[in-house]
Parts: C-alpha cells; structure tokens; sequence
C-alpha cells in the first residue's frame, strides 16, 4: 500500500518538532482544501507561526516527499498528502472527542491539548480510541471525523453571518482557532446541535436567539459560526427556562438536555429518566439554592446548577 | 461476501449521519414513555400521597435553613457520645480480661511447656499482646459506631446530609457524599475508604479516599485525649484543665475537617484536574430502620471485616516490637540505638526517637502507638519499675505515672502538641494503606494517600518547633 509507505517515511524525519512541523503545514493544507480556499505561503506562515525561511524548508521537505505540488505560487496536497493530512485530523478529532467525553478538561483545552497528542498517537491507538468511543462521526465541535480509510463525510452549511433575518437554523460548526474567539463564542454557551433564530443581522452586528437566551456578536466571531438552516416546524427549543429558574413546588416538562452536557454526566440524568416529556418539580433548595433537588418520575434528585442550567423545561401551570 | 459487509457498513455510517448525534435520547425517551404508558394501565397506586408528604415534611426539617444545620450536628454529637461513652466499660471489660488475666495464663502456660524465653516473647509478649491491645481499643466503639451510622443511614438521613453539605465541598471540587465519608473515617479510616464507593464519580471519590486520612480515627481519639490531658490540661490551671484539653483534642479534629477540605482543593486542582467527574445524587424515601438486620450486616461488613485485617496486620508488628527491644548488638537493643541515633533528627520537628520508632513500628495500627511508645520510653531511658519487660507493650491505670514516665524520657508540652499534630498528620495505618489499594487498584494514588499526609506533618510539625524555639 503506498500510504504505508508514507507514513514509513515520514516516521523516519529525525527530529520530533520537525515532524510536528510537517504534519501541522499538511494539517493546514487540508483545512484550507476543505473550506475551498487557496493556501499560500503567507497564510500557511501565519498558521503554523515559524519564520519564512523555515516555512520554506517544510514546503521543500513536503515536496520531495511528493506529499504537495507547487504550481504558481499556490501549494496543493497530493494523493498521498490527503491521505497523511486526514489520518493526522482523525486522530485529532478523535482527541477531541475522546476529553469532551471521557474526562473533565475542560473545553477551551480539548484543541491544546489535541494539537500535541495527534502527532505522538499510532494507528493502533487511535483505532483503540474510536472504539472506546463507539466509533463516532463528529468531534465535539461538530466536524466531522474521517474514517480509517480517509473518507470524510461532509454537512453543507453557510457562516452565521451570511445568514438572513428571521431565518431559523442549527449550528453545525464552532471554528476552534483561534481558540480566544473560541472561548469567547462558548461563553455564550453556544454548541454544535444548538438550534437559532435570526433577529438582526446587519454590518456591525448579527443578534440572535439561542436556546432562547438572546446573543449579540460582532460579524467578525459569527463568521466562525457555520450554520444549516431549518424550517420553522422543526423548531421546538423557542421560548423555554432552564430547570434552574422553576421555584420550589413549580411544575414543568422537560423540553431537553443541552448539547453542553456530555458524556457519563448526559447518561446520568437520562437514567435518571430526564428526558423530553418528563414531568418535574422543584421540591427543595439547599441553603444556596446549589443543589436543588427535583422530583422526577417519583424518585428525589439533587442537581448542582451547573446542572440545571443545561436542563431546558417548559414551565406548566400547578395542578 | 466482504463487498456486501462492506456495503452495510457504509450504509450504516450514512443513517447515523442523516440521524446525528442525539439517537440515543430520542431511543430513551421512547422507551420512558412506552414505559410510562404501561404503568398507567397496570399499576395501581393507594396511600402514596400520604406516605410522600411525610418525606416532604421531613425533607423540609433536615435540609431547612435554620433546621438542618443544628440537626445535624446534634446528630453527629449524640453518635460520637454514644460512641465513646458506651465503648469505655466494654473496652475497659475487654482489656482486663485479654491483656490482665489471659496474659500471665499464657505466659505461665508457656513456662509450664518449657518454652525458650524468646519464644514465649515473640509469641505472647509480642504476636498476642499487639492483637488484645487492637481487639480491645477497636471493637467496642466500632461495633457501636458504625451499627448507629448505618441506621441513620437505613433510615435514609445521610444523603440529606450529603445534600446539604455540597455547596461546600462543591467549592474544593468534591463531591457531598464527602461529607459522609469524612464521618465514617471518624470511626474507622479503612472503613471511610470502602464508603467512598458510594461516590460514582471517579474524580470525586478519589479525592474522598486520598483525605479520609484527615479524619482523626477511633485508633487516635485515645492518643490525642491521654496526651492533651497530660500536657495541655497540666499546662493551665487545674479549674480549667478538662475545658482546655477537650478544647485541643476538637480542635486538632477540627483542624483535620480543615486540611480535608484543602487538600481536596488542592487535588482537584492539580493532579485530579482532568479526571472524569460527574455529579448525581439521590435522595431515598424514608423508612423506618430495619435494626436486626442493619445491626447484622454492619458488624459483619463493617466492624469485622476491619478487625479482621487489623488483626492480620497487628500479629506481625506485635513481633516487631518485641524484637526489635530484644535483638542487641554489643549490649545495647536495636530500638535504643535507633532512638539514640534518630533523636537529634527528631528534635528538629519537635519529636524523639521514641515516637518516631513507634510510628514506624506501629504502622499496622494507631491503637498500639501509645502503649509501645510507654515500653520503649521505658526501655530507652533505662527507667526500672515500668511494664513487664523489654518488648512488652503496657499502659499504666495512673496519668500521673505516665505522666511522670514521659517526663523522665525528656517530653515537653511542645513535644505533646506535636505529637497530636503528627497523630493527625502521618501515614494511614497499613490495613487502611492496603484497603486504599483494594479500592482503587493503583500504585500512585496508593503512594500519594500514603506519603502526602506524612510529609504535611513533617513540614507543619517543624514549623510549630521553631517557632516555640523562637517565642518560648
């Protein structure tokens, strides 16, 4: 197979920041083939932060692996670099996933920490992780992750800025670089699934309605927001509380479990059976109102707030 | 046949795309309200509503703002007076029997069978003696501490605890269910590692079972209150000495809540700081407690199960003790030349060689640091008239002569207080170091719940000496 031999060769680069420098230029590469733009020098120095002169040596040592082509100042991967770049994006992806999931790192750190795992991490290891995953088909940002033989499967969707008024949509993509901007859109507690609602969009701003909570972003940080429009009837999360706010001995349904809620914490509350349709009460608060303890299907539950911030109810009149 | 595998394959990885992410929910909400639905046709309910507005009404009492602090410190009090009231007669019972009467009939039996001295010294004096000193300090309170702790929790008071505790230990990262851990470890801190199961999320639990170790175990409750009456009560005036040296002894216990708390924190920030952790916490209807069995089931699985292994760990470091007050080179015992040698080391952080050889020595269990530090102060500091013997462990009936027996071996009311400090800050013993093991099959955490509290003693046992040194 000639993609081993790939990968023989270029286990073989000597030192460690070289490879890291490699896999990162082709990393890039892909990324800017994937979004259909043209990558240049200029932008791939950006990227990857290393001076020019350097830049140049990556590029020269990428070619003579016959992993890019030059032509007219445009670089472009070959067969054989694709196929290097999306098992080094897998492998990332996979990271991702597997910290969002499986430990409590928390989210501005999944990319960092990613970022130096993918280029120490062998095949076998990451085929371990994707089974220990449940083999799954999007990171926790909502990209896709390639599959073992490189296939990658893709969503179609347009930048929340480029998005009309009154317009109903899902975000399907949170960029995580530059991961200041990155932490500044998940403060706003915004994930992949999270269905919006258009309210303004104009040059200086785009307002709208999240999880029925309103947010206002510059055009700039919307553009790293890719969303797929949907229609109207699919909406169902317009208008609703979090658990937090019902009062002792309010009632109310169960709407949903926010995206933000993940891994063994997720299967906790779905065993506890807070699902969409349940019914729930608030019947004590501690002495801070954290925990709160609710009844759920005739069982007592405590939740912390950092909990039931992310339970989504719709509040019922009291019986 | 592999194209047509492959095939499926495909097909498969294409529905779960067109479905996305949240099939599992959508499948579990189905299952919930097919459930549901079945419920509602077969199942008939009377008297629920009654029974549940009693739980509300208690509910309201034990998590209440001004109700369920001061209910449940009361609780806690009348399980710890209960405990160590009601555990004195029997444990007095205990000893007299094990250690006064069964004692001088085996040691006689053993010179009737012609025994070689060091035989009967390593087996009665040193085996036998570790294990009646272990069994008669331990059981008592321990068959009365935790039968009174597993039907409050039977009852279904303890989650309420937890509940109303977890804005705190939220605050250092861990979890409520600490709380009662952390009370468990009062009585027993093996017994404090195994509760932490009842904590599911790993980060958590991890953190209860690392500080179980701060809270001051039924194995040195009776060290910190012979030391603070020696030392602390003798230092002020004589109206005052029962207020004061009960006043130490919580406060060391309290100060131990404290580093608890701290090192959770710090934990949590630092090398747990990536564990899974997640939270979840069920509040049980209440019912009344079932005595006989929880009577049943907590002397078996709790009280005996932790003697068991004291026992297994005691017999051993009994035969330690004896022999290291017994094996000379050129006229002098090994413990004399280790005391001599370690003293000066010692005297840095405000201890001797004594305590030192007896913390190390002792390591099976905190019941017997007391007695062999008695018999080694005794034997290194050549006093005649104490005990039975080189390697023969005692405690004397009268403070005033073990007053006067630490004295002559050199203490002070610095060494007093330091010692309650190391007392709290040290090494677990070894059944709850192997119980750690059990619970969380690992070397590290094992290593850093063994050694973390050890050095904490050492760095604060010298800063308090030097200090002293300094003022006094």
């Amino acid at each position: 197979m000639p993609k081993r031999g790939i990968i023989a060769r270029i286990k073989k680069i000597k030192s460690d920041e070289d490879k890291i420098a490699v896999e990162d230029a082709l990393k890039h590469l892909y990324d800017c083939e994937f979004k259909k733009l043209d990558c240049s020098l200029n932008s791939l120095t950006g990227n990857l932060g290393l001076k020019p002169n350097q830049i140049a040596q990556v590029i020269s040592k990428l070619e003579s692996m016959s992993l890019v082509t030059l032509f007219n100042g445009k670089i472009n991967l070959t067969e054989h670099g694709r196929d290097y770049a999306t098992r080094v994006v897998r492998i990332h992806r996979l990271w991702e996933r597997y910290l969002a999931e499986n430990t409590s790192v928390s989210e501005n750190e999944w990319h960092v920490i990613a970022e130096e795992r993918e280029h120490e991490t062998t095949d076998e290891v990451a085929e371990w992780l994707s089974a220990r995953l449940g083999n799954p088909l999007v990171d926790p940002h909502g990209d896709p992750i390639p599959n073992k033989s490189g296939e990658i499967l893709s969503k179609d969707g347009v930048t929340l800025n480029n998005l009309g008024e009154e317009k109903y949509a899902r975000i399907i993509h949170i960029e995580d670089e530059p991961k200041e901007v990155y932490a500044q859109l998940t403060a706003f507690g915004l994930y992949p699934g999270m269905q919006i609602k258009i309210l303004e969009n104009t040059k200086d701003k785009v307002r709208f309605l999240a999880d029925g909570h309103e947010c206002l972003l510059a055009p700039v940080l919307a553009a790293n927001l890719t969303v797929q429009e949907i229609d109207k009837k699919e909406i169902v999360t317009e208008n609703f509380d979090n658990l937090t706010a019902l009062e002792i001995d309010e009632v109310a349904t169960v709407v949903g479990i926010s995206n933000a809620m993940r891994g063994q914490q997720r299967r906790r509350m779905l065993d506890f059976g807070i699902v969409p349709g349940t019914t729930i009460y608030t019947r004590l608060k501690s002495l801070k109102g954290d925990p709160s303890a609710y009844e759920v299907r005739g069982a007592l539950i405590a939740l912390r707030k950092n909990q039931s911030d992310l339970i989504h109810i719709k509040k019922l009149k009291a019986s | 046949m592999i194209n047509k595998r492959e095939e499926i394959l495909k097909q498969a990885t294409r529905y779960r795309w067109e479905i996305g992410e949240n099939l599992h929910d959508s499948i579990l909400e189905s299952i919930y309200s097919e459930a549901a639905n079945i419920a509602k046709v077969v199942v008939t309910r009377d008297n629920e509503k009654r029974k549940f507005d009693w739980d509300r009404w208690i509910d309201k009492l034990v998590t209440g703002k001004w109700t369920g602090f001061p209910i449940m410190f009361l609780l806690l009090a009348v399980v710890f007076w209960l405990t160590i009231s009601g555990a004195n007669v029997p444990s007095a019972l205990l000893a007299s029997l094990l250690v006064d009467t069964i004692h001088p009939i085996l040691k006689s039996g053993a010179e009737y069978l012609y025994f070689p001295w060091w035989l009967s010294g390593v087996l009665i004096d040193g085996a036998y003696l570790a294990l009646a000193w272990v069994i008669s300090v331990m059981l008592p309170p321990m068959a009365i501490f935790f039968p009174l702790f597993t039907l409050l929790e039977d009852f279904g008071y303890l989650p309420r605890v937890a509940f109303n505790m977890d804005n705190l230990y939220k605050r250092v990262g861990a979890h409520g269910k600490q709380a009662l851990t952390m009370s468990m470890g009062f009585g027993c801190n093996a017994a404090g590692v195994i509760a932490a199961r009842i904590i599911d999320s790993p980060r958590e639990r991890l953190i209860a079972i690392i500080t179980n170790n701060f809270s001051l175990c039924n194995g040195r409750w009776p060290t910190q209150i012979l030391i603070a009456t020696i030392f602390i009560g003798g230092a002020v005036h004589p109206m005052l000495a029962g207020f004061t040296s009960a006043a130490a002894v919580m406060s060391v216990a309290v100060l131990g809540v404290f580093f608890s708390l701290i090192v959770s924190w710090l934990l949590s920030k630092s090398v747990l700081k990536g564990e899974a952790s997640a939270f979840s916490l069920e509040l049980p209807p209440y019912r009344p407690p079932r005595f006989l069995q929880t009577l049943y089931t907590s002397l078996i699985d709790r009280t005996l199960m932790v003697l068991w292994r004291a026992v297994v760990f005691a017999a051993p470091a009994g035969i330690a003790i004896w022999l290291v007050s017994n094996i000379t080179i050129a006229d002098i015992t090994l413990a004399e030349y280790f005391v001599k040698n370690v003293n000066p080391y010692a005297a840095i952080i405000g201890l001797n060689g004594v305590i030192i050889l007896a913390y190390i020595i002792a390591v099976p269990a905190n019941e017997i640091v007391i007695p062999t530090v008695l018999m080694l102060t005794a034997l290194t500091s050549n006093i005649a008239g104490f005990g039975s013997g080189a390697g023969v462990m005692f405690e004397m009936d009268s403070l005033s002569d073990t007053e006067m027996l630490l004295r002559s071996g050199g203490w002070t009311l610095l060494t007093g207080i330091n010692l309650m400090l190391f007392s709290l800050l040290h090494n677990p013993c070894s059944t709850t170091i192997y119980t750690i093991y059990k619970e969380t099959k690992s070397l590290k955490w094992t290593l850093i719940s063994t050694f973390l509290p050890i050095a904490m003693g050492i760095v604060i046992c010298f800063f308090v000496a030097q200090f002293w040194r300094l003022l006094v």
